[in-house]
Protein backbone atom coordinates (compact mmCIF):
# COMPACT_ATOMS: atom_id res chain seq x y z
CA UNK A 1 0.00 0.00 0.00
CA UNK A 2 2.65 2.71 0.89
CA UNK A 3 4.76 1.23 -2.06
CA UNK A 4 1.78 2.07 -4.27
CA UNK A 5 1.18 6.09 -2.60
CA UNK A 6 4.90 6.25 -3.23
CA UNK A 7 4.61 5.48 -6.48
CA UNK A 8 1.50 7.72 -7.31
CA UNK A 9 3.40 10.87 -5.73
CA UNK A 10 6.17 10.17 -7.76
CA UNK A 11 4.22 10.05 -10.96
CA UNK A 12 2.80 12.85 -9.96
CA UNK A 13 5.48 15.26 -8.96
CA UNK A 14 6.61 14.37 -13.07
CA UNK A 15 3.19 15.82 -14.33
CA UNK A 16 3.96 18.68 -11.78
CA UNK A 17 7.57 18.86 -13.82
CA UNK A 18 6.07 18.31 -16.95
CA UNK A 19 3.83 21.08 -16.37
CA UNK A 20 6.36 23.03 -15.38
CA UNK A 21 8.07 22.60 -18.23
CA UNK A 22 5.64 22.95 -20.80
CA UNK A 23 5.12 26.28 -18.54
CA UNK A 24 8.48 27.57 -20.01
CA UNK A 25 7.49 26.69 -23.29
CA UNK A 26 4.59 29.26 -22.88
CA UNK A 27 6.93 31.68 -20.75
CA UNK A 28 4.64 31.86 -18.05
CA UNK A 29 5.76 34.91 -15.80
CA UNK A 30 8.04 33.23 -12.99
CA UNK A 31 5.68 34.39 -10.37
CA UNK A 32 3.60 31.21 -11.93
CA UNK A 33 5.58 28.37 -11.49
CA UNK A 34 5.61 27.80 -8.48
CA UNK A 35 1.54 27.30 -8.89
CA UNK A 36 1.76 25.59 -12.21
CA UNK A 37 3.96 23.09 -10.71
CA UNK A 38 1.51 22.31 -8.13
CA UNK A 39 -1.85 22.40 -9.71
CA UNK A 40 0.01 20.06 -12.37
CA UNK A 41 0.80 17.77 -9.70
CA UNK A 42 -2.42 17.96 -7.76
CA UNK A 43 -3.93 17.10 -11.03
CA UNK A 44 -1.67 14.42 -11.86
CA UNK A 45 -2.36 13.10 -8.43
CA UNK A 46 -6.26 12.65 -8.52
CA UNK A 47 -6.19 11.36 -12.25
CA UNK A 48 -3.33 8.45 -11.43
CA UNK A 49 -5.69 7.60 -8.11
CA UNK A 50 -8.91 7.09 -9.83
CA UNK A 51 -7.59 5.25 -12.69
CA UNK A 52 -5.98 3.12 -10.15
CA UNK A 53 -9.50 2.37 -9.23
CA UNK A 54 -10.52 1.57 -12.39
CA UNK A 55 -11.98 4.83 -13.16
CA UNK A 56 -12.51 5.46 -17.48
CA UNK A 57 -9.75 8.09 -18.28
CA UNK A 58 -12.03 10.12 -19.90
CA UNK A 59 -14.19 10.63 -16.27
CA UNK A 60 -10.48 10.66 -14.10
CA UNK A 61 -9.08 13.72 -16.93
CA UNK A 62 -12.39 15.54 -16.74
CA UNK A 63 -12.66 15.00 -12.63
CA UNK A 64 -8.23 16.48 -12.95
CA UNK A 65 -9.30 19.29 -14.97
CA UNK A 66 -12.31 20.36 -13.02
CA UNK A 67 -10.11 20.69 -10.15
CA UNK A 68 -7.21 22.49 -12.11
CA UNK A 69 -10.50 24.72 -13.25
CA UNK A 70 -11.78 25.61 -9.81
CA UNK A 71 -8.56 26.31 -8.31
CA UNK A 72 -7.48 28.52 -11.22
CA UNK A 73 -10.01 31.23 -9.99
CA UNK A 74 -8.99 31.67 -6.46
CA UNK A 75 -5.38 31.47 -7.33
CA UNK A 76 -5.94 34.02 -10.23
CA UNK A 77 -7.15 36.34 -7.15
CA UNK A 78 -4.35 35.73 -5.03
CA UNK A 79 -1.38 35.87 -7.57
CA UNK A 80 -3.22 38.41 -9.64
CA UNK A 81 -2.61 36.07 -12.96
CA UNK A 82 -5.23 35.59 -15.79
CA UNK A 83 -6.45 31.82 -14.71
CA UNK A 84 -5.20 30.17 -18.30
CA UNK A 85 -1.64 31.43 -17.67
CA UNK A 86 -1.40 28.58 -15.02
CA UNK A 87 -4.56 26.31 -16.15
CA UNK A 88 -3.52 25.62 -19.40
CA UNK A 89 0.22 24.36 -18.63
CA UNK A 90 -1.45 22.36 -15.74
CA UNK A 91 -3.42 19.95 -17.90
CA UNK A 92 -1.23 19.95 -20.77
CA UNK A 93 0.59 16.73 -18.89
CA UNK A 94 -3.16 15.14 -19.37
CA UNK A 95 -3.34 15.46 -23.28
CA UNK A 96 -4.19 12.22 -24.80
CA UNK A 97 -0.85 11.94 -26.48
CA UNK A 98 -0.55 8.77 -26.14
CA UNK A 99 -3.99 8.11 -27.71
CA UNK A 100 -3.14 10.27 -30.38
CA UNK A 101 0.04 8.22 -30.90
CA UNK A 102 -1.70 4.75 -31.19
CA UNK A 103 -4.55 6.31 -33.72
CA UNK A 104 -1.84 7.28 -35.91
CA UNK A 105 -0.23 3.93 -36.04
CA UNK A 106 -2.98 2.01 -36.60
CA UNK A 107 -4.29 4.63 -39.23
CA UNK A 108 -0.46 3.97 -41.16
CA UNK A 109 -0.89 0.08 -40.29
CA UNK A 110 -4.24 -0.06 -41.69
CA UNK A 111 -3.57 1.41 -44.55
CA UNK A 112 0.20 1.21 -45.56
CA UNK A 113 1.45 -2.38 -43.76
CA UNK A 114 -1.39 -5.07 -43.49
CA UNK A 115 -2.88 -6.95 -46.10
CA UNK A 116 -4.66 -9.51 -44.07
CA UNK A 117 -8.64 -9.00 -43.97
CA UNK A 118 -8.98 -9.88 -39.88
CA UNK A 119 -6.01 -8.22 -39.10
CA UNK A 120 -7.04 -4.94 -40.68
CA UNK A 121 -10.13 -4.98 -38.40
CA UNK A 122 -8.29 -5.21 -35.66
CA UNK A 123 -6.50 -1.78 -36.96
CA UNK A 124 -9.92 -0.32 -37.64
CA UNK A 125 -10.86 -0.95 -33.92
CA UNK A 126 -7.71 0.35 -32.28
CA UNK A 127 -8.41 3.63 -34.75
CA UNK A 128 -12.12 4.07 -33.79
CA UNK A 129 -10.92 3.21 -29.85
CA UNK A 130 -8.26 5.56 -29.61
CA UNK A 131 -9.41 8.22 -31.69
CA UNK A 132 -12.47 8.80 -29.88
CA UNK A 133 -11.05 8.80 -26.24
CA UNK A 134 -8.45 11.20 -27.22
CA UNK A 135 -11.46 13.01 -29.06
CA UNK A 136 -13.41 12.98 -25.52
CA UNK A 137 -10.37 13.43 -23.24
CA UNK A 138 -9.46 16.67 -24.58
CA UNK A 139 -13.18 17.80 -24.65
CA UNK A 140 -13.20 16.81 -21.24
CA UNK A 141 -10.07 19.11 -20.39
CA UNK A 142 -11.71 21.70 -22.18
CA UNK A 143 -14.77 21.84 -20.44
CA UNK A 144 -13.07 20.99 -16.66
CA UNK A 145 -10.56 24.38 -17.11
CA UNK A 146 -13.74 26.12 -18.38
CA UNK A 147 -16.30 24.87 -16.49
CA UNK A 148 -15.88 27.94 -13.86
CA UNK A 149 -16.11 30.67 -15.84
CA UNK A 150 -18.71 29.03 -17.83
CA UNK A 151 -20.96 28.21 -14.97
CA UNK A 152 -20.60 31.64 -13.02
CA UNK A 153 -21.41 33.21 -16.64
CA UNK A 154 -18.43 35.43 -16.34
CA UNK A 155 -15.86 36.29 -18.79
CA UNK A 156 -13.47 37.52 -16.20
CA UNK A 157 -11.71 36.06 -13.15
CA UNK A 158 -11.78 39.39 -11.70
CA UNK A 159 -15.22 40.49 -11.84
CA UNK A 160 -16.17 36.93 -9.77
CA UNK A 161 -16.84 37.86 -6.09
CA UNK A 162 -15.32 34.99 -4.04
CA UNK A 163 -17.34 36.16 -0.91
CA UNK B 1 -9.96 66.16 -38.97
CA UNK B 2 -8.25 66.12 -35.29
CA UNK B 3 -10.79 63.18 -34.39
CA UNK B 4 -9.88 61.14 -37.35
CA UNK B 5 -6.55 61.17 -36.41
CA UNK B 6 -7.51 60.21 -32.65
CA UNK B 7 -9.65 57.51 -33.77
CA UNK B 8 -7.00 56.21 -35.93
CA UNK B 9 -3.94 55.83 -33.48
CA UNK B 10 -6.86 54.11 -30.65
CA UNK B 11 -7.15 51.73 -34.04
CA UNK B 12 -3.71 50.83 -34.35
CA UNK B 13 -3.38 50.67 -31.11
CA UNK B 14 -6.39 48.58 -30.32
CA UNK B 15 -5.22 46.00 -33.30
CA UNK B 16 -1.56 45.86 -32.18
CA UNK B 17 -3.15 44.77 -28.79
CA UNK B 18 -5.34 42.12 -30.29
CA UNK B 19 -2.71 40.80 -32.79
CA UNK B 20 -0.01 40.70 -29.68
CA UNK B 21 -2.91 38.91 -27.79
CA UNK B 22 -3.79 36.29 -30.46
CA UNK B 23 -0.26 35.44 -31.71
CA UNK B 24 0.94 34.70 -28.06
CA UNK B 25 -1.76 32.33 -27.60
CA UNK B 26 -4.97 33.86 -25.99
CA UNK B 27 -8.42 32.49 -27.30
CA UNK B 28 -10.76 35.03 -29.36
CA UNK B 29 -13.30 35.53 -26.50
CA UNK B 30 -9.93 36.85 -24.72
CA UNK B 31 -9.11 38.67 -27.02
CA UNK B 32 -12.36 40.61 -27.64
CA UNK B 33 -13.07 41.39 -23.96
CA UNK B 34 -9.63 42.80 -23.51
CA UNK B 35 -10.15 45.33 -26.46
CA UNK B 36 -13.36 45.96 -25.05
CA UNK B 37 -12.29 47.05 -22.34
CA UNK B 38 -9.02 49.17 -23.63
CA UNK B 39 -12.26 51.03 -26.22
CA UNK B 40 -14.11 51.69 -22.91
CA UNK B 41 -11.26 53.41 -21.16
CA UNK B 42 -10.66 55.20 -24.24
CA UNK B 43 -13.75 56.48 -24.52
CA UNK B 44 -14.64 54.32 -27.61
CA UNK B 45 -17.09 51.80 -28.70
CA UNK B 46 -15.07 49.01 -31.06
CA UNK B 47 -16.55 46.01 -33.06
CA UNK B 48 -13.95 43.60 -34.60
CA UNK B 49 -13.72 40.34 -37.02
CA UNK B 50 -11.19 38.14 -35.97
CA UNK B 51 -9.26 35.43 -37.38
CA UNK B 52 -5.76 33.60 -37.37
CA UNK B 53 -4.40 35.67 -39.84
CA UNK B 54 -6.23 38.96 -40.05
CA UNK B 55 -7.90 41.68 -37.85
CA UNK B 56 -10.57 43.66 -39.26
CA UNK B 57 -11.68 46.15 -36.34
CA UNK B 58 -13.84 49.41 -36.23
CA UNK B 59 -13.67 52.44 -33.77
CA UNK B 60 -16.90 54.49 -32.96
CA UNK B 61 -15.97 57.84 -30.98
CA UNK B 62 -19.01 57.71 -28.31
CA UNK B 63 -19.18 61.23 -28.00
CA UNK B 64 -19.16 62.50 -32.10
CA UNK B 65 -20.35 59.02 -33.38
CA UNK B 66 -17.76 59.01 -36.03
CA UNK B 67 -15.81 55.81 -36.90
CA UNK B 68 -12.31 54.16 -38.31
CA UNK B 69 -12.13 50.95 -40.01
CA UNK B 70 -8.89 49.48 -40.30
CA UNK B 71 -7.40 45.82 -41.04
CA UNK B 72 -3.83 43.97 -40.22
CA UNK B 73 -2.21 41.14 -40.87
CA UNK B 74 -0.98 39.06 -38.12
CA UNK B 75 2.79 38.10 -38.07
CA UNK B 76 3.63 34.41 -36.81
CA UNK B 77 1.81 32.54 -33.76
CA UNK B 78 4.45 32.75 -30.78
CA UNK B 79 2.99 31.67 -27.29
CA UNK B 80 4.18 33.82 -24.61
CA UNK B 81 1.93 33.75 -21.68
CA UNK B 82 3.56 36.45 -20.20
CA UNK B 83 2.11 39.18 -22.68
CA UNK B 84 -1.26 37.40 -22.03
CA UNK B 85 -0.70 37.81 -18.41
CA UNK B 86 0.83 41.41 -18.46
CA UNK B 87 -1.63 42.94 -21.06
CA UNK B 88 -4.62 41.74 -19.03
CA UNK B 89 -2.84 43.48 -15.97
CA UNK B 90 -2.34 46.97 -17.65
CA UNK B 91 -5.99 46.63 -19.10
CA UNK B 92 -7.31 46.59 -15.43
CA UNK B 93 -4.80 49.38 -14.48
CA UNK B 94 -6.29 51.23 -17.66
CA UNK B 95 -10.16 51.28 -16.60
CA UNK B 96 -9.23 51.92 -13.09
CA UNK B 97 -6.69 54.97 -13.42
CA UNK B 98 -8.36 56.05 -16.37
CA UNK B 99 -5.42 55.73 -18.66
CA UNK B 100 -4.53 58.33 -21.43
CA UNK B 101 -3.80 56.93 -25.08
CA UNK B 102 -0.10 57.37 -24.96
CA UNK B 103 0.19 56.02 -21.40
CA UNK B 104 -1.13 52.77 -22.91
CA UNK B 105 0.69 52.22 -26.03
CA UNK B 106 3.80 53.20 -24.17
CA UNK B 107 2.79 49.91 -21.45
CA UNK B 108 2.22 48.00 -24.77
CA UNK B 109 5.61 48.72 -25.71
CA UNK B 110 7.29 47.85 -22.79
CA UNK B 111 5.38 44.76 -22.73
CA UNK B 112 6.71 43.79 -26.23
CA UNK B 113 9.77 44.48 -25.25
CA UNK B 114 10.10 41.89 -22.76
CA UNK B 115 12.65 39.11 -22.58
CA UNK B 116 11.71 35.15 -23.02
CA UNK B 117 13.36 32.66 -20.68
CA UNK B 118 16.34 32.03 -22.23
CA UNK B 119 17.13 29.43 -25.00
CA UNK B 120 18.79 26.51 -23.41
CA UNK B 121 16.53 26.82 -20.03
CA UNK B 122 13.49 26.23 -22.35
CA UNK B 123 15.60 23.12 -24.05
CA UNK B 124 16.32 21.90 -20.04
CA UNK B 125 12.70 22.52 -18.96
CA UNK B 126 10.62 20.66 -21.99
CA UNK B 127 13.68 17.89 -22.03
CA UNK B 128 12.04 17.05 -18.09
CA UNK B 129 8.82 17.53 -19.27
CA UNK B 130 9.20 14.75 -22.11
CA UNK B 131 11.28 12.76 -19.37
CA UNK B 132 8.50 13.48 -16.99
CA UNK B 133 5.82 12.24 -19.98
CA UNK B 134 8.07 9.04 -20.14
CA UNK B 135 7.64 8.36 -16.65
CA UNK B 136 3.52 8.89 -16.50
CA UNK B 137 3.64 6.03 -19.17
CA UNK B 138 5.36 3.42 -17.52
CA UNK B 139 9.13 4.20 -18.11
CA UNK B 140 12.20 3.13 -15.78
CA UNK B 141 14.67 5.98 -14.98
CA UNK B 142 17.01 4.47 -18.44
CA UNK B 143 13.75 5.34 -20.49
CA UNK B 144 13.47 8.66 -18.94
CA UNK B 145 16.93 9.12 -19.55
CA UNK B 146 16.43 8.85 -23.37
CA UNK B 147 13.45 10.46 -23.45
CA UNK B 148 15.42 13.74 -22.13
CA UNK B 149 18.00 13.45 -25.00
CA UNK B 150 15.16 12.70 -27.53
CA UNK B 151 13.36 15.63 -26.55
CA UNK B 152 16.43 17.98 -26.28
CA UNK B 153 18.22 17.57 -29.38
CA UNK B 154 13.70 17.15 -30.89
CA UNK B 155 13.49 20.57 -29.55
CA UNK B 156 16.91 21.92 -30.84
CA UNK B 157 15.88 21.01 -34.15
CA UNK B 158 12.57 22.94 -33.85
CA UNK B 159 13.98 25.87 -32.92
CA UNK B 160 16.88 25.78 -35.77
CA UNK B 161 13.95 25.23 -37.97
CA UNK B 162 11.81 28.32 -36.92
CA UNK B 163 15.14 30.42 -36.62
CA UNK B 164 15.63 29.97 -40.93
CA UNK B 165 12.04 30.31 -41.02
CA UNK B 166 10.76 26.91 -42.52
CA UNK B 167 7.53 25.97 -42.92
CA UNK B 168 6.02 25.21 -39.70
CA UNK B 169 4.93 21.89 -40.80
CA UNK B 170 8.62 20.98 -42.01
CA UNK B 171 10.12 21.79 -38.55
CA UNK B 172 7.32 20.21 -36.77
CA UNK B 173 8.17 17.07 -39.09
CA UNK B 174 12.00 17.35 -39.13
CA UNK B 175 12.01 17.83 -35.27
CA UNK B 176 9.55 14.97 -35.54
CA UNK B 177 11.69 12.81 -36.99
CA UNK B 178 14.85 13.56 -34.99
CA UNK B 179 13.17 12.59 -31.23
CA UNK B 180 11.46 9.75 -32.75
CA UNK B 181 14.91 8.55 -34.71
CA UNK B 182 16.63 8.97 -31.19
CA UNK B 183 13.91 7.10 -29.10
CA UNK B 184 14.16 4.57 -31.76
CA UNK B 185 17.76 3.11 -31.18
CA UNK B 186 16.29 2.43 -27.65
CA UNK B 187 13.69 0.09 -28.95
CA UNK B 188 16.45 -1.30 -31.10
CA UNK B 189 18.74 -2.37 -29.03
CA UNK B 190 16.31 -2.71 -26.31
CA UNK B 191 17.15 -0.08 -24.07
CA UNK B 192 15.60 -0.02 -20.10
CA UNK B 193 12.74 -1.67 -19.01
CA UNK B 194 9.78 -0.28 -21.41
CA UNK B 195 11.38 1.32 -24.63
CA UNK B 196 8.28 1.65 -26.58
CA UNK B 197 6.99 4.18 -23.97
CA UNK B 198 10.17 6.39 -24.88
CA UNK B 199 9.29 6.23 -28.45
CA UNK B 200 6.02 7.79 -27.68
CA UNK B 201 6.69 10.04 -25.73
CA UNK B 202 9.90 11.66 -27.23
CA UNK B 203 7.11 13.46 -29.24
CA UNK B 204 4.70 15.09 -27.71
CA UNK B 205 6.64 18.13 -26.63
CA UNK B 206 5.31 18.89 -30.23
CA UNK B 207 1.76 17.92 -29.52
CA UNK B 208 -0.05 21.39 -30.02
CA UNK B 209 -2.10 21.43 -26.74
CA UNK B 210 -2.60 25.02 -26.78
CA UNK B 211 -4.15 25.32 -30.23
CA UNK B 212 -6.66 22.34 -29.66
CA UNK B 213 -7.51 23.73 -25.86
CA UNK B 214 -8.32 26.97 -27.49
CA UNK B 215 -9.92 25.39 -30.28
CA UNK B 216 -12.45 23.38 -28.08
CA UNK B 217 -13.30 26.92 -25.80
CA UNK B 218 -13.81 28.91 -29.06
CA UNK B 219 -16.30 26.50 -30.45
CA UNK B 220 -17.99 26.73 -26.73
CA UNK B 221 -17.36 30.37 -27.08
CA UNK B 222 -19.33 29.83 -30.73
CA UNK B 223 -16.67 31.49 -32.04
CA UNK B 224 -17.00 28.59 -34.50
CA UNK B 225 -14.82 30.01 -37.29
CA UNK B 226 -11.74 30.33 -34.87
CA UNK B 227 -12.19 26.90 -33.54
CA UNK B 228 -12.20 24.83 -36.47
CA UNK B 229 -9.05 26.83 -37.84
CA UNK B 230 -7.24 26.33 -35.18
CA UNK B 231 -7.91 22.33 -34.61
CA UNK B 232 -7.52 21.62 -37.93
CA UNK B 233 -3.88 23.84 -37.48
CA UNK B 234 -3.87 21.44 -34.39
CA UNK B 235 -4.50 18.14 -36.67
CA UNK B 236 -2.42 19.60 -39.53
CA UNK B 237 1.07 19.55 -36.64
CA UNK B 238 -0.41 16.10 -35.18
CA UNK B 239 -0.06 14.75 -39.13
CA UNK B 240 3.43 16.11 -39.20
CA UNK B 241 4.50 14.93 -36.09
CA UNK B 242 2.98 11.23 -37.10
CA UNK B 243 4.71 11.00 -40.65
CA UNK B 244 7.96 12.19 -38.37
CA UNK B 245 7.74 9.07 -36.55
CA UNK B 246 6.70 6.89 -39.03
CA UNK B 247 9.35 7.53 -41.14
CA UNK B 248 11.41 6.68 -37.99
CA UNK B 249 10.12 3.05 -37.65
CA UNK B 250 10.57 2.81 -41.46
CA UNK B 251 13.85 3.27 -40.86
CA UNK B 252 14.48 0.51 -37.84
CA UNK B 253 12.15 -1.53 -39.49
CA UNK B 254 9.90 -1.39 -35.69
CA UNK B 255 6.09 -2.71 -35.78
Amino acid sequence: MTTTILELFEVSAWAGIAAVGFGILFNIPRKAILTVFLLGFGAGFIKFVLLHYNINIVLASLIAASFVGILSLPLAHGIHQPPVVFSIPAVIPMIPGYYAYEMVLSIMSFTFLEKDDSKRLVFMEAIFSNGFTMLFILISLTIGVSLPLLLLRKHTAKRVDLR
Amino acid sequence: MKTENRLESIADLLLEIASILMVSGANTNRVDVNIDRFASVLNCESYSLISQKTMILTVIDNETNENYTKVKNLPAHKIDFTIISAISKVSWNALDEDWSLSRISQEIETIKKQKRYPRLVVLLAVSFAGAGFCKIFGGDYLNLALAFISTFFGLFILQAAHKRKFNTYVSVFLASLTASLLASLGVYFNFGAQPEATLATSILFLVPGVALINSFTDLIDKNVLNGVVRFTNGIMTVLAIALGLFVAMLIFQLK
